[in-house]
């Protein structure tokens, strides 16, 4: 077998074919959950939550990048979303504010059974960001502390660090009471 | 085994909602799209083609002001005549083949700032003169006859009077 160097046409067809894959619905399905719930760490609102995972998996698939690369994919998202909110930060502080005064008509991202998982799912939303977004990132995304750390751009340690913080805030003012 | 493991535990019963199926869909129409063969940073044709666009119309309207401002220096000379006037204020007559049209009919003089400069002892001269700097404006105006149209000249001026002052 001869290799050759692909010329434009070959690349475009080769892209094509990347990008019409049915494998992404696969990965879809399995991330889709954990990484509107990761964007919600910066946009409130679910729908540009999705806007913002939107254009992050479209973006990650379309530079084939490997789906194992999961690092990437969440550093993609999270970039996605700050962008966002310099975007927009008019509308953001708007939303802000509004979210504020009714605090209680958010919409909930999760899907909670008892009162336990409100009061829990509540806890988690107050905690500091940097220890929520990597609690989000081990507990609904099982990403390990060096995926997460080469996501946020700290080291593994302190994604640990903030881990076990965010752990032990819940454990003191959720358990605890 | 941690001392969180239990409340871990807890935290992994909370089930994330799921994303829209809309979502979904979209993203299938996003990379369904022709530009997705297109280059990560480089913009796609249509956006390109904007871009020209509006290129072109910030031209248009740049050149149609442009005209505006040349159209409304033409049709108004005279404005830009009071330089030359104040050179040579007497020289301010039309020329001969106006003249019969054009008929002098004013002459306005403002003064509109004086200013005491003091004494002064002029050149060889033991006697002081006060010195005055007065700032005008002055406006002649021809009218035709003819056509009704009236053409205005205005120009500054100064002038400096050394007047003698007698010691009593």
């Amino acid at each position: 077998m001869s290799w050759r160097r692909l010329d434009y046409k070959d690349r475009e067809e080769v892209m094509e074919n990347v990008v019409t894959h049915e494998d992404w619905k696969v990965c879809f399905s399995q991330l889709g959950p954990g990484l509107v719930l990761f964007a919600r760490n910066w946009v409130r609102s679910p729908a540009d939550a999705e806007d913002v995972v939107q254009e992050a998996f479209v973006r990650f698939w379309r530079r084939n990048h490997n789906i194992d690369n999961r690092a990437l994919l969440y550093a993609t998202v999270r970039s996605i979303a700050l962008d966002f909110i310099r975007r927009d930060s008019r509308r953001a502080r708007r939303e802000s504010d509004a979210m504020a005064e009714t605090e209680q008509s958010i919409k909930p991202k999760f899907a909670m059974e008892d009162e336990f998982q409100q009061a829990l799912a509540a806890a988690v939303d107050h905690l500091p960001d940097e220890q929520r977004e990597v609690l989000v990132m081990k507990i609904w995304n099982e990403l390990t502390f060096s995926e997460i750390g080469s996501a946020l751009g700290i080291s593994q340690n302190t994604a640990a660090s903030r881990y076990r913080y965010a752990l032990g805030a819940l454990k003191k003012n959720f358990l605890s009471s | 085994m941690n001392d969180f493991s239990e409340l871990e535990n807890q935290l992994k019963k909370l089930r994330p909602l799921p994303p829209s199926e809309d979502l979904a869909v979209r993203i299938e129409r996003a990379l369904a799209e022709p530009t997705s063969t297109t280059a990560a940073g480089v913009l796609s044709r249509a956006r390109r083609l904007r871009i020209n666009w509006l290129s072109l119309g910030v031209s248009l309207a740049t050149a149609t002001v442009l005209l505006l401002f040349a159209r409304f220096g033409i049709d108004h000379p005279a404005k830009k005549t009071p330089a030359i006037a104040s050179r040579a204020p007497s020289s301010i007559v039309p020329s001969a083949s106006n003249a019969a049209e054009f008929v002098p009919v004013g002459l306005t003089q403002v003064v509109y700032h004086t200013r005491d400069e003091g004494l002064h002892y002029a050149t060889g001269s033991d006697q002081p003169v006060r010195r005055l700097r007065s700032r005008t404006r002055e406006t002649c105006q021809w009218r035709n006859a003819n056509t009704g149209a009236t053409l205005y000249v205005s120009y500054p001026s100064e002038e400096v009077s050394l007047i003698p002052v007698s010691g009593q």
